[in-house]
């Protein structure tokens, strides 16, 4: 069906979009936030001040960075007052040259209506160790299971791959890998994949 | 003076009664998982699921290969709905390298997400009644799955596993004539599942046994975080395919099935509803669709992304999937992440199984939509 | 390069087939020869046609037939082709094979497949036999902290019961392999030993699935024994009698059914749950407890089990026929042997053979077993329907209906049948 015209043609407007796709982020920023995010935005920024950053508004979609310490407190108030009443997701991200490892929670909302197709990212980073002992060194968290509580089966996954300990979790036991798993945490980025 | 049980009848522990049961990884109603079931009796007491079997490190292998190449192999968690797998991964892609889909593409790529989603629900359905005992349930939908299996291999060129969804498009145009077959295929699909009501679903010994069994309310389905089917059994109206619509959902014409129940029955009932909104989906899609134009922006190789994260989700057949891509101007992705609706409805097995029969064990199990290879990853 | 037999040579062959050969003889002659004529003198030879059967003699069998079908009546009138063939063992199996193998291919038409298609060159006959072969060359695993001695027994037991059940069923008249005066009484005890071998097996095998299939099959079978008693009771009260053949003798005018409807139906529901078929298939639920209490049965125990089902299967539905359908009555449908065959003889050709003796059968017998047969299969095949269009049910589900409404129907069953006895209208002495 798609003839050498066609062809031609996507080539030229996709190189037009690359082109627009480096420099579009900044001037995103610059030009127009959305407005209901910059508000959710807005509220958390008022209650807890410098605590938390704002690392990106986009459509649908609010990034809060956050504290260890301070997860627990963000997670209830986004709970209790923006209405955010379950976690889509929990993904860990690891960092080897920050010395961190990056817990994201997914948090969305099925009770209010207006936030049905908001995402809020709530970011909160745990030290990383070079060599860890899962569950026996400095690696950890405390656990927002008494928070949201579907998180219960992602934050045990965490602990697994990553090896955040989740303090407060009360089951943290393997999920996913064998008992007998006995190497590194294996979605750490210093476990190479044979062969690679 | 205390009255005495017959020696028969006194236990010293409250634990000899209990039997562990460990329902999988080899049982004909567990799938690639393990169940460890305690019961009492005829009664579930606790139940722990075990999944992991089939762990495949997607999301490792996802860091190691570059954003096209991590296409086929992305696709693996659930084959049977492979589109809809890929789907979020896609979008997300899309949206880092800030690429615009041509209208057509997005239109055969609702078609055959649609498709996909009846191919996996009716394997789900087949399995769903062989779990409940009831053969004919099993040999229908898994014959009548091959109608929309050969549509999509017309369309793709392959059976299941399709990797046909690329970064700016579809990998390929529909083939010559294709709308007509896919109109009759469709409409005779529809024709057959409307059938399945008088041999199952109205069927009373199968309402007898999964009415009132395993009841989610609305409040735990929320709390509990599940998604799909299982949320919209329970009385949610949540569907991604409304509430956010991607591509062009919201030019369609469809409406999203809502049951209050919340018990095994209601939860078996929404996909076989949402199969026949999809059928509605397609013949309108087909309708709407430009009937030429091109499918695929052309990528420049190995792309890159920029320095950030997207978090794309649509409505697979299993409910909510999301993609969490975190990218490094690299060619590969620093980090994917598939936010599976099984993952998020096993929370509510051990839950839901908790003081149930050990008959209704399957049911229930099953009705969560649940797919072992998806959770596992 | 792979070879299956390395250090082959034909000469070798032909001489271990020539070895074999010659020991088999050697041990016959020299052990086989002298047993058979030990045995054949302390054996009373039968007397036929007014000379005494030697052994000599009976070697002329293969070469006349006016001299073989005297034998083979003789045979026909002991015991043991009673219990192996006809009325027993040998037709029981065949009948139940036969009707496993229609239901196979009914099944996958209703569920739009072609089922067995290939073993066999007709549509797959032989499907039945290739999968009892499979079966016979299967390995047997037996757990290894089972209870040995009942695990193997078990088997052998439950097949030898449910033959004990069909040595009771009559076929046509006379033809019974045990025609007793309390045929119905010894078939409600024989029914009563299947819970115990089951529940016996399901504990042996020291596995917790069997335990939990074998647990559910003594509810199911103990609380669907009752109501299928009670059902029956009717029948024995129109008839004076709990002899089989007396039984179906008294229903040669209409079969019971035509009065006891209500105790039909709940002698079939207790048959299906009796026999496991789904839609009560609770102690074999494949999705909930893997096998039940077949879980660990492996090869030919598996296969022995599987005999004993289609021994039951059969056995259920000849007594519903005999209890309810009038067994073998029936208008004569038959066609009469023909007259010249037993006058002249057969001519082929250049050859003129008279046969005395015939017929084997008579006609009366013959068109009594064609009525028998058509009943049981048509109630297989009823018993075998529910498994296309019916889930499983649950447990309590099936005591609730054993308990409480099958066997408040029996009693309905049953004083109907006291009516229609008080009233005159049926039993010993009544109008019809």
């Amino acid at each position: 069906m798609s003839s050498d015209s066609d062809n031609e043609q996507i080539e030229a407007t996709s190189d037009a979009k690359s082109a627009s796709a480096k420099t579009s982020p900044p001037s995103e920023k610059e030009i127009e936030l959305p407005k209901f995010e910059k508000g959710l935005a807005d509220k958390i920024v008022e209650k807890f001040g410098t605590r938390i950053k704002v690392a990106f508004v986009k459509p649908d979609r609010v990034r809060i960075n956050v504290g260890r310490d301070d997860v627990k407190e963000v997670a209830e108030f986004l709970r209790d007052v923006l209405n955010f009443d379950h976690a889509e997701s929990v993904s860990g991200v690891d960092y080897p040259q920050d010395k961190e490892i990056e817990v994201v929670y997914h948090l969305g909302s099925y009770t209010d209506s207006s936030l049905a197709r908001q995402i809020l990212v709530l970011a909160t980073r745990a030290q990383r160790e070079e060599n860890p002992i899962p569950g026996n060194d400095t690696t950890k968290l405390p656990s927002l299971r008494e928070i949201f509580y579907s998180v219960e089966f992602h934050e045990r996954e965490i602990f697994e791959m990553f090896g955040v300990y989740f303090q407060g979790h009360p089951d943290n036991r393997r999920l996913l890998l064998p008992e007998d798993w006995a190497d590194l945490p294996p979605l750490r980025k210093d476990f190479a994949i044979k062969g690679r | 003076m205390n009255k005495e049980l017959p020696p028969g009848l006194a236990l010293q522990k409250v634990d000899e009664r209990i039997m562990t049961l460990n329902v999988g990884p080899q049982h004909p109603g567990s799938g690639h998982m393990r169940i460890i079931v305690q019961i009492d009796g005829d009664f579930i007491v606790a139940c722990d699921p075990d999944p992991g079997y089939v762990h495949r490190g997607e999301e490792k292998m996802a860091e190691y290969r570059n954003y096209i190449t991590n296409i086929p192999h992305l696709e693996r968690p659930v084959i049977h709905d492979s589109c809809n797998v890929l789907y979020p991964y896609v979008l997300g892609v899309e949206e880092l390298l800030g690429i615009e889909v041509p209208e057509r593409a997005k239109y055969i790529r609702v078609i055959a997400s649609e498709l996909n989603r009846c191919v996996y629900t009716m394997y789900w359905l087949a399995i769903y009644g062989i779990f409940l005992g009831h053969s004919t349930m099993f040999m229908w939908p898994a014959g009548d799955r091959e109608l929309l299996i050969d549509l999509l291999e017309k369309m793709t060129g392959a059976r299941v596993t399709h990797a046909h969804f690329v970064p700016g498009g579809v990998r390929n145009d529909l083939p010559p004539n294709f709308e007509d077959v896919c109109l009759r295929q469709v409409n005779y699909f529809e024709k057959r599942i409307k059938e399945y009501a008088a041999i199952f679903y109205d069927n009373p010994i199968l309402i007898a046994r999964t009415a009132n069994t395993g009841v989610l309310s609305r409040e735990d389905a929320i709390r509990l975080g599940t998604t799909g089917s299982v949320l919209r059994a329970s009385g949610v109206d949540y569907d991604l395919r409304k509430k956010e619509p991607y591509d062009v959902y919201d030019e369609l014409d469809f409406q999203t099935n809502v049951l209050k129940e919340g018990d095994s029955y209601a939860r078996s009932k929404i996909p076989w509803l949402d199969m026949m909104e999809s059928c509605r989906i397609i013949r309108h899609a087909l309708q709407k669709m430009p009937k030429s134009g091109s499918v695929r922006v052309k990528l420049k190789p190995n792309p890159k992304g920029g320095d950030a994260s997207v978090y794309k989700r649509v409505e697979s057949g299993r409910g909510s999937l999301g993609c969490y891509i975190v990218s490094d101007k690299k060619p590969e992705p620093y980090r994917v992440k598939l936010s599976v609706g099984s993952f998020r409805n096993l929370i509510a097995l051990p839950y839901l199984l908790k003081g149930e029969k050990l008959g209704n064990m399957p049911s229930v199990y099953w009705s969560l939509n649940y797919w072992p290879v998806e959770a596992d990853r | 390069m792979s070879v299956i037999a390395p250090n082959f040579k034909f000469s070798e062959f032909v001489k271990s087939i020539l070895d074999n050969i010659f020991w088999i003889l050697l041990i016959f002659v020299l052990i086989g020869l002298p047993a058979v004529f030990i045995i054949l003198f302390y054996i009373e030879m039968p007397v036929i046609n007014g000379e005494l059967l030697t052994p000599f003699l009976a070697l002329t069998w293969l070469a006349d037939p006016s001299r073989t079908l005297p034998i083979l009546k003789a045979f026909m009138t002991t015991d043991l082709f009673r219990i192996a063939a006809f009325p027993g063992f040998g037709f029981a199996a065949l009948l139940a094979a036969g009707t496993i193998f229609i239901e196979r291919k009914m099944l996958a038409k209703l569920q739009l497949r072609v089922g067995p298609f290939y073993c066999g060159k007709i549509e797959g006959i032989l499907q039945l036999m290739g999968d009892g072969l499979k079966l016979i060359s299967k390995e047997i695993i037996i757990p290894a902290k089972a209870d040995k001695p009942i695990f193997w027994a078990a088997p052998i037991i439950f097949v030898a019961t449910a033959a004990a059940f069909v040595a009771l069923i009559p076929v046509a008249p006379g033809w019974v392999v045990a025609d007793v005066d309390v045929g119905l009484l010894a078939v409600f005890a024989i029914i009563g030993f299947f819970p115990i071998i089951t529940i016996l097996s399901a504990w042996s095998s020291n596995s917790k699935f069997p335990f939990i299939g074998g647990i559910r099959a003594l509810h199911q079978m103990v609380s669907f024994e009752i109501p299928l008693i009670l059902s029956l009771l009717g029948v024995v009260i129109l008839t004076g009698t709990l002899n089989l053949s007396e039984i179906v003798a008294s229903q040669t005018n209409f079969p019971w059914i035509i009065f006891l409807p209500i105790g039909a139906i709940i002698f079939f529901i207790t048959i299906l749950a009796e026999l496991e078929r789904i839609p009560f298939d609770l102690p074999e639920a494949e999705s909930e407890i893997v096998a039940g209490w077949l879980t660990e049965f492996s090869g030919m125990i598996y296969g022995l089990v599987q005999l004993g089902t289609y021994l039951k299967l059969y056995a259920f539905a000849a007594l519903f026929v005999v209890l309810f359908l009038g067994g073998w009555t029936g208008p004569m449908i038959w066609p009469p042997f023909p007259e010249e065959i037993i006058t002249d003889g057969i001519v082929i050709g250049p050859i003129h053979a008279k046969i005395p003796g015939l017929p084997v059968f008579s006609q009366e017998m013959l068109n009594g077993v064609l009525w028998f047969v058509i009943k049981t299969v048509g109630v297989i095949f009823f018993i075998l329907l529910p498994r296309g269009v019916f889930p499983r049910i649950r447990i309590d589900m099936l005591l609730s209906l054993g308990w409480y409404k099958l066997i408040g129907l029996a009693f309905v069953n049953i004083f109907i049948a006291l009516g229609l006895l008080y009233a005159g209208v049926l039993g010993p002495g009544g109008i019809l």
